[in-house]
């Protein structure tokens, strides 16, 4: 997992430590990822320019613009958990030795994986009673269960990524 | 023993100043301060998270609107949502909590909570800035904001565009004039400032919609408490609450209306618009009634509506 | 309030152990939570706070002013801002550090984020004074500062999660950040001036000045084009600020397809940046009602609010104690978590007040300008040690600068930051005169 990775300083990362990585899993996602910001737009553009150009508003904006958040959210938490991309204080560090440095920040990524653990559990209970329940979007009757699924699947990714995270330079 | 309750209106919404906060107090009272309840100043969770908020323990006691989530567990709490259902807060309240109490079960439908009340609010009104509705087509092409699904299909059914958003945005799409007009009651007409910017305000006899509230206390919690503090709790809840609440909505209708003047032009629906209510609506009652299995939802907004004194047809 | 105080010294140490700032906050916060009320309900409580924060609306607005200034960045429009800034303060000494500072105003105009506004900066001004021997420290005070300003210069994501929080009027807080802006900008100019005047090694005196092409022309026009599309969207009624968010993006990418810029890769890259940095900041907010919701469960709001109540200070002196705990909190807190955790709490605090003279005599007005303070405040809190984040984004994309020298850098711009704020909180009307 630690392979693939440029050498640039990557200048316009806002605000990471490593740069991108270049793994083809990484690629996919950030695909999706894009996908998902245009039609984030999309949705606020169609939108407005519907309302104002043929006076027809498209009524399930509000809610379809909370799913593909939500979805840009949890697609995206995987890649900046790789790229190391979590805001951290590393103002101290530098006081200790190499080696201590290294065993906290093993440390400081298990305590991060069990956070990140904690919310893959739950977002499966969310997920179980939303299915459980028939729970969907108000207008455009999207069931929301897959949403929580794909929610506590990147979380749990996530988990796995800073507990294996490349220690920093 | 201290419960703990999560309020996600305004500190000040008058419902929880006269009549959340008073019922906090007056539980530490009759329980002579064996039972006392802290209402946090911020919310545990977002609003529609709230009855599952109380049923998983994060809070003990919550409200909320049964609308807010969509899904299959409040079917029967419907009752209280549909047009020509009363103009008054308080016996809507008391029907409300009768008869979806008693003949639909409401109970069941909040497992894993012990009722502490059912409410409804005061008529419901359809808001615009657009034009006065005077004939079933001037609704055409009318972007409206509504609170949940059946005004939603009621107002589509008409010819208008439903859309949904939350409360405080739609003074931002108000104002904008990205919606024309939203459906409200009297009071959210001042609590969310729209009064500039609505001409005209539809009332229908007995409200063009309403919408329906729980307050619950979490199951386990209330087995917790004695048998003596339970009793007095539930004295000052359910039918009491329903009065009280009631009194708060009717009193916040009042003093919004006192404060509009005639900055806005309030009229009755032509006999001609409310005949086209009339229509849909029954339909979507129907509809609704035929989905609740054993429960026979066309009897209870029958009783429903004899208790305030609708005429039904 | 004790348990509040404990677990904000376990947060403290994880964060300096280098655990990111919100797990740290979800853990102590959710522990905290379940030793107050069970692991079941801390579970529950978890739960929604991640799923939903996900799903909040308003929320919409951080991946799409973010992506919108990348856009622009991505098509060499900061570029365009520097070099014209540069000829105007070009030939004074410290003049680089000077168009800096202009130059990261002006992309607060069209960027929502003081990071990203300090990020896109570092990349295009660094280069040009590190060329001419600029010392590493005025160098990087300046983007670091500067860069604050995207928080408080319309677009501000800041300010729209302010307005969400205690449902003041977005569109006029957005016109009430202007001139408090501009006159961060000038206290930033002058700071430069007086310290170069008393450090002259600070910046040798360059002779030439940027060369300013066609295309550097044509990105101001862009950059001023692109705000006028924002703002006359907002007051014209013909979008929310919400909505403003995802029409400004668009029109980024018009901007970006009409002046041919920005490369397939650097598209490529605006995207991806634009989704990580949303994915970090949704972290961080998850992370902080995971703990807010801990500490208001623990009592520290009330408690707060109370203590301040019963002092009997005061009007002028209940906000001076506000400024100073924001302060406080400033020196350790990220920004979004800041207004996340402390707006709940003086917020209704500062409603309550009655400063009864002139403009403050209207409680709304009251709002924005409190608002504007704790922007400010806030932007203040960006560049504080030990944990100020746009000095932390320029240790990043500058890995050789040493964390010493950016702070020390920012020294003269905090001092000015500092009057700003004293200014902003004796004249209301400079938050007030756009906004009423
Ligand atoms: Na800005
Ligand atoms: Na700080």
């Amino acid at each position: 997992m630690t392979d693939h990775c440029d050498t640039d300083p990557a200048p316009d990362m806002v605000p990471g430590r490593t740069p991108h990585r270049r793994a083809p899993w990484y690629r996919a996602l950030a695909g999706v990822a894009a996908l998902l910001i245009v039609a984030l737009i999309g949705v606020t553009c169609v939108d407005v320019i519907g309302r104002y150009a043929l006076n027809r508003p498209f009524g399930g904006a509000y809610e379809l613009t909370q799913i593909l958040l939500a979805a840009l959210v949890f697609v995206a938490l995987p890649l900046t958990t790789a790229d190391g991309g979590h805001v951290e204080v590393d103002l101290a560090l530098h006081l200790l030795s190499r080696r201590v440095q290294r065993v906290l920040g093993r440390l400081a990524g298990a305590v991060a994986s069990v956070a990140l653990a904690f919310f893959a559990w739950r977002l499966v209970v969310i997920g179980m009673d939303q299915l459980h329940d028939g729970t969907r979007s108000a207008s455009l009757a999207i069931p929301m269960a897959p949403l929580a699924f794909l929610a506590a699947v990147s979380c749990a990714v996530s988990a796995i990524l800073i507990l294996l995270r490349k220690e920093a330079p | 023993e201290e419960l703990i309750m999560s309020s996600w209106l305004p500190p000040k919404h008058p419902i929880v100043v006269n009549a959340f906060e008073p019922w906090a107090e007056e539980v530490e009272k009759v329980t002579d301060g064996r039972v006392t309840v802290r209402i946090m100043g911020k919310p545990l969770g977002s609003p529609p998270a709230h009855f599952d908020m109380a049923r998983d323990g994060v809070a003990d006691v919550t409200y909320g609107l049964h609308s807010f989530t969509e899904d299959d567990r409040f079917n029967r709490a419907r009752l209280g949502q549909f047009s020509f259902l009363g103009d008054d807060a308080i016996a809507n309240s008391q029907a409300y909590w009768s008869v979806y109490g008693d003949q639909l079960n409401a109970a069941e439908e909040h497992a894993g909570t012990h009722l502490l009340g059912l409410f409804m609010h005061g008529p419901g009104l359809l808001h615009n800035n657009v034009r006065k509705i005077e004939t079933p087509a001037d609704m055409q092409g009318l972007k409206i904001r509504v609170p949940g699904g059946y005004v939603g299909d009621l107002v589509s059914a008409l010819g208008a565009t439903p859309l949904f958003m939350s409360s405080p945005e739609v003074y931002e799409k108000l104002s904008r004039g990205v919606i024309d007009g939203v459906a409200f009651t009297y009071e959210a007409m001042t609590a969310f400032n729209l009064v500039d910017d609505i001409k005209y305000s539809m009332t229908v006899p007995g409200g063009i919609y309403n919408t329906t509230w729980f307050f619950v206390i979490n199951e386990d919690k209330w087995n917790s408490l004695s048998e003596e503090d339970r009793a007095a709790i539930d004295a000052i809840s359910g039918q009491a609450f329903a009065e009280r609440v009631g009194q708060a909505w009717n009193d916040a209708d009042t003093a919004a209306q006192a404060e509009i003047g005639d900055k806005v032009d309030f009229y009755q629906a032509t006999p001609e618009v409310v005949a086209a209510l009339k229509e849909q609506a029954a339909k979507l009652e129907q509809a609704w009634s035929e989905g609740l299995g054993d429960y026979d939802g066309a009897a209870a907004l029958a009783a429903f509506r004899e208790m305030t004194g609708v005429s039904a047809e | 309030m004790t348990l509040s105080l404990i677990a904000l010294a376990i947060l403290l140490m994880m964060v300096f152990a280098r655990v990111p700032i919100a797990f740290a906050m979800a853990l102590v916060g959710g522990i905290g939570f379940a030793l107050l009320r069970g692991w079941g309900p801390a579970g529950a409580m978890v739960g929604n706070a991640v799923f939903e924060t996900g799903l909040n609306y308003s929320l919409s607005v951080v991946p799409l002013f973010i992506f919108m200034g990348n856009v622009l960045a991505g098509s060499g429009i900061a570029q365009g801002l520097f070099s014209a800034a540069d000829r105007v303060f070009g030939r004074m000494r410290g003049g680089l550090a000077m168009a800096t500072v202009l130059s990261c105003g002006g992309f607060s105009a069209v960027c929502g984020s003081s990071l990203a506004t300090a990020a896109t900066m570092s990349k295009v001004t660094m280069p040009s004074m590190r060329r001419f021997g600029y010392s590493d420290s005025l160098a990087t005070g300046a983007i670091a500062a500067g860069g604050t300003l995207g928080i408080l210069i319309p677009p501000s994501v800041v300010l729209i999660i302010f307005g969400l929080l205690t449902e003041a009027d977005i569109g006029k807080l957005f016109l009430a950040g202007i001139i408090p802006g501009i006159l961060g900008i000038i206290g930033y100019l002058l700071a430069v001036m007086v310290a170069v005047r008393l450090r002259p090694e600070l910046a040798p005196q360059v002779k030439e000045v940027q060369p300013m092409s066609r295309r550097d022309a044509i990105s101001v026009v862009a950059v001023l084009a692109l705000f006028v599309f924002i703002m006359a969207g907002i007051y014209g009624g013909f979008f929310t600020p919400i909505e403003a968010a995802g029409m400004g993006a668009a029109a980024a990418l018009l901007i970006a397809a009409l002046t041919g810029g920005l490369t397939r890769a650097g598209l490529w890259t605006a995207f991806l940046d634009s989704a990580t940095a949303s994915a970090m900041i949704f972290a961080i907010i998850i992370g902080a009602e995971i703990f807010g919701n801990f500490v208001s469960f623990a009592g520290l709001p009330d408690g707060l609010s109370d203590l301040i109540e019963q002092m009997g200070l005061s009007p002028w002196a209940v906000l001076l104690l506000i400024v100073a705990i924001y302060m406080v909190l400033g020196c350790f807190l990220e920004s979004l978590s800041m207004i996340l955790l402390t707006v709940p709490v003086f917020y209704p605090l500062v409603s309550g007040l009655d400063f009864g003279l002139g403009v403050l005599q209207d409680p709304d007005a009251v709002l924005i300008w409190f608002a504007i303070i704790v922007v400010v405040v806030t932007e203040i809190s960006l560049i504080t040690p030990p944990i100020g984040m746009n000095v932390f984004v320029l240790r990043s994309v500058l890995p050789d600068v040493p964390l010493a020298t950016i702070f020390r850098g920012v020294l003269p711009f905090w001092i000015a930051d500092i009057f700003r704020l004293a200014i902003i909180i004796a004249l209301p009307i400079l938050s007030l005169y756009l906004a009423t």
